[in-house]
């Protein structure tokens, strides 16, 4: 069970060299109902998603980490796949 | 008084702040000594945790030239923290500063003379209703058949998503809708249901109404009781007739041009405190964004290649997880963790194992089978 740190999403965004609205976009992409301005308090950790929220967001940020050549550092809610 | 010379300077200000919002009052003629104090005053308030900023200059009846920046500054900080700042004022002369400032949207009341707009009688306005108004969130028309949807539909969707998240959200909203003007004419491409596609018809073929205005005008246009209402003599009786009583219509606002409105309407007269209405403002603040980033040239029509690509993801990983659950009997969100662990084991991006997935149940197509890539959580 990994509960990633508030500020751990905007750290991993600013790594994975997104703007805020390109993660947006990019969660949007995969299917994520929270607009932009939710999301960005997800970010913040000025709010909570839900549990698939947070794996929406977090592999929104892992598919840029693998087009970087990197594998998937941000963790899941539940049971990260091991590699 | 002539409103253009700066009357001999008095003015006071006062602040209330309630949980999620704060009223911000100024009276009289705000010089820029006024100024100073207004800004020390919206430091104060930006400072605390209000969502809502409410900058009530119902009672100024003069303005610094230098306010609108002031004030655009405020709105900036707060934007910039998912809050927002909107404008009480029914003073022509104080609207025009604001307007002239680049402050119109912002602007919430209607209680004034509007301003002529040269292109007010220019656009025909005709209603498009379309056949189907259901609002279907992004993902399930694409259940209904194997056809892919047109470009159009998918730009739609995410406007019908705008309408149903508002439609939920904002109290007292009894139905929704969003105008959008293509081709030079206003049409309603999501609505919540017939009365409220009716209701932006009648406002269409009358050439005026909050709708109307609001899309050409570019800021709100809020109708708190029709029976007290006299600015739209041919469209609000045939409102009162449908049973509608309050209407709010908020700009949509795409690279500074306003090209339509999300208009929320009530059964209730005085449906919407000041608190939905932030939510408004906020939700067509979005569906701008949203537009703003996919005109590719400011047109009616222009949508970034992107922004489209990004709905058709949307559709197709709606459709993969509608397989998935049939399949396996399982939830949505179960059916997109499927494809989420399948995507983190194999390095296949998401959207690709969605087409995969999608595509096998198209005829002629060799199905996927039983075998279940990732299973549901245990």
């Amino acid at each position: 069970m990994a509960e990633p740190e508030p500020d751990h999403f905007d750290r991993s965004r600013r790594d994975a060299g997104l703007t805020r609205g390109e993660l947006w976009l990019r969660y949007f992409e995969l299917g994520g109902m929270s607009s932009a301005y939710q999301v960005e308090a997800y970010l913040y950790g000025a709010l909570k998603p839900s549990d698939h929220d947070h794996d929406v967001i977090a592999h929104a940020l892992n598919e840029r980490f693998v087009e970087l050549g990197g594998n998937h550092p941000v963790p899941y809610v539940d049971d990260p796949v091991p590699d | 008084m002539n409103s253009g010379q700066e009357p001999a300077g008095r003015f006071s200000l006062s602040v209330d702040v309630a949980r999620s919002e704060a009223v911000v009052s100024a009276r009289g003629s705000l010089d820029e000594a006024g100024l100073v104090e207004l800004v020390d005053l919206l430091d104060y308030v930006i400072a605390g945790r209000c969502s809502a900023v409410i900058l009530d200059l119902v009672e100024v009846d003069w303005l610094a030239p230098s306010a609108p920046a002031v004030i655009a500054s405020a709105e900036q900080q707060l934007a910039a923290e998912s809050r927002t700042l909107s404008i009480r004022s029914p003073s022509t002369s104080v609207e025009r500063r604001l307007v002239a400032g680049g402050l119109g949207q912002l602007i919430s009341d209607e209680e004034f003379e509007l301003m002529p707009m040269p292109s007010a009688q220019s656009a025909a306005i005709v209603a498009r209703v379309p056949d189907n108004a259901d609002p279907h969130l992004p993902g399930r028309f694409a259940e209904q058949s194997g056809a892919s949807p047109t470009d159009t539909d998918l730009v739609d969707a995410t406007l019908r998503l705008v309408v149903e998240l508002a439609r939920t959200t904002v109290t007292g909203a009894d139905g929704v809708s969003v105008s959008l003007r293509r081709h030079g004419r206003l049409a309603t491409v999501a609505a919540s249901d017939r009365t409220i596609l009716e209701m932006d018809a009648e406002q269409y073929a009358a050439g005026e109404g909050p709708c109307v205005d609001a899309s050409i005008k570019g800021r709100r246009f809020h109708a708190r009781s029709l029976e007290d209402e006299d600015r739209w003599p041919t469209f609000t009786p045939k409102a009162r007739a449908l049973g509608i009583q309050a209407i709010l219509s908020s700009p949509l606002v795409a690279h500074n041009h306003s090209v339509g409105a999300l208009n929320i309407y009530s059964r209730q007269p005085w449906a919407f405190a000041d608190a939905d209405q932030a939510l408004a403002m906020r939700f067509a603040t979005e569906a701008s964004a949203v537009l703003t980033d996919a005109a590719v040239d400011g047109t009616d029509d222009g949508r970034s290649e992107r922004f489209e690509a990004s709905l058709r993801s949307r559709e197709v990983i709606a459709q993969a997880q509608g397989v998935i659950m049939e399949r396996d009997g399982i939830t949505e969100v179960e059916a997109y963790r499927v494809l989420r662990v399948y995507s983190q084991r194999t390095g296949i991006s998401l959207r690709a194992r969605a087409e995969e997935v999608a595509r096998s149940t198209r005829p002629g197509h060799p199905s996927l089978g039983p075998r279940r890539e990732g299973g549901p959580r245990g």
